[in-house]
């Protein structure tokens, strides 16, 4: 699982025994439960930028990814006496993540409005990044902002379902497993999805791959 | 759009671009002001509002559900009370037309239920036990007025095998007259 790392650290002081990330996450869900709302906090600071990762990409607006990551959170902080621990906490922020986006995409049909994050300087060194760039400073600059408006362009043109397949397991990373209990679908959908997206995407972006 | 040399994008495959995605993170800032922002959400949540429905719902089980309850509950209560009054005083008169004899006219029992509901008779469990007076008897308890002389009655009973049939009517329709405006 791609977030496996970051959230270790987070966790760093229950290192002495080997606690799945599942346990400890249902570990710190009972606290909440049983009345720590505080405890709620170490959730969100563990899964935040996931969950706006994949919002972002799926929405292409920063401000949008924004609102809905937190809505994502308060809607597990609304609905986590409820939750009984069959998933893991993990799939089930994923899923709500998931199905808030797509609620939001079904209202935004008609109004698209693109706005981007940031993106972060480590990029422009990236030895992909190295590689696709000519040799100036000005033109590395040009180059990125062409670039992430025709990955984003592109993304924004796949179906809502295609595009989730390919934002959770080429960008996430995330298992054809996870992403199949994440949507409630079989791993052979999942499988067929990404294919049919990444020959999407491979024709949007012919400009730029071989 | 500017291309890229053949010689690079030989190097470059699809997933490599999409990885480039990862990069796009927002700063220190933007997390310090999205986590005041949930904090203050989740906050609002705690103490956020019932819905409009559920509001609703709650005045009326308040003091207008009380009142409600009450008024139809009494209402209920009067229904009862009142409606086997009015049948009661109905009874009567076509029991005499019917089952009456001739002779016993004036010794006929009347039955007048009481129809004036109290606070305490709505509250309290209804009796529907009806006084039995006799026609002596309501001249003195009840301000009833005999209407008709006693001494056609007499004439009337004097000779009953010549005038069974008539004077039976007769009386049958004194007893009638009687007893309605007894009641009435």
């Amino acid at each position: 699982m791609a977030i496996t790392g970051s959230v270790s650290k987070a966790f760093a002081h229950t290192e002495e025994a080997p606690v799945s990330e599942r346990d400890l996450d249902w570990s710190v869900v009972q606290r909440v439960q049983a009345g720590n709302v505080g405890a709620f906090d170490q959730l969100v600071q563990k899964y935040r930028e996931h969950i706006f990762s994949v919002i972002y990409n799926m929405t292409s607006n920063r401000e949008d990814a924004s609102d809905l990551t937190q809505e994502t959170f308060i809607k597990a902080f609304q609905a986590i006496a409820r939750f009984k621990g069959k998933s893991s906490f993990f799939t089930w922020i994923y899923r709500i993540a998931i199905n808030t986006t797509n609620t939001f995409l079904k209202k935004r049909s008609r109004r698209r409005y693109i706005s981007y994050e940031n993106i972060n300087e480590e990029v422009t060194t990236s030895e992909i990044f190295e590689r696709l760039t000519a040799k100036s400073r000005s033109e590395k600059g040009a180059m990125v902002h062409e670039l992430q408006e025709k990955l984003n362009d592109s993304l924004q043109k796949l179906s809502p379902k295609h595009r989730t397949v390919v934002v959770l397991h080429e960008i996430e990373g995330l298992s054809h497993n996870e992403i199949a209990e994440i949507t409630k679908t079989s791993v052979g959908t999942v499988r067929s999805r990404l294919h049919y997206a990444k020959q999407q995407l491979q024709s949007y972006l012919k400009d730029y791959i071989s | 759009m500017a291309k890229l040399p053949s010689k690079r994008q030989a190097d470059i495959n699809l997933e490599d671009l999409l990885r480039l995605k990862r990069s796009e993170r927002p700063s220190e800032q933007f997390w310090n002001e999205f986590d005041r922002e949930l904090h203050q959400r989740m906050l609002q949540t705690l103490v956020k509002k019932d819905p409009w429905y559920l509001q609703v719902m709650r005045v009326f089980s308040g003091r207008i559900l009380q009142s409600t309850a009450i008024a139809a509950a009494a209402v209920l209560v009067a229904m009862i009370v009142v409606r086997p009054a009015f049948q009661s005083t109905k009874l009567p008169i076509s029991v005499a037309d019917a089952q009456v004899p001739a002779g016993d006219v004036l010794g006929a029992l009347v039955e007048v239920a009481m129809t004036e509901l109290t606070l305490a008779e709505a509250t309290s469990l209804p009796n529907y036990e009806s006084d039995v007076i006799s026609a002596e008897a309501t001249l003195d308890e009840v301000n009833f007025v005999r209407d008709f002389g006693m001494e056609q009655m007499q004439v009337a009973a004097y000779d009953a095998s010549a005038y069974s049939t008539d004077s039976a009517q007769a009386r049958v329709a004194f007893a009638s007259a009687g007893v309605a405006s007894l009641v009435y």
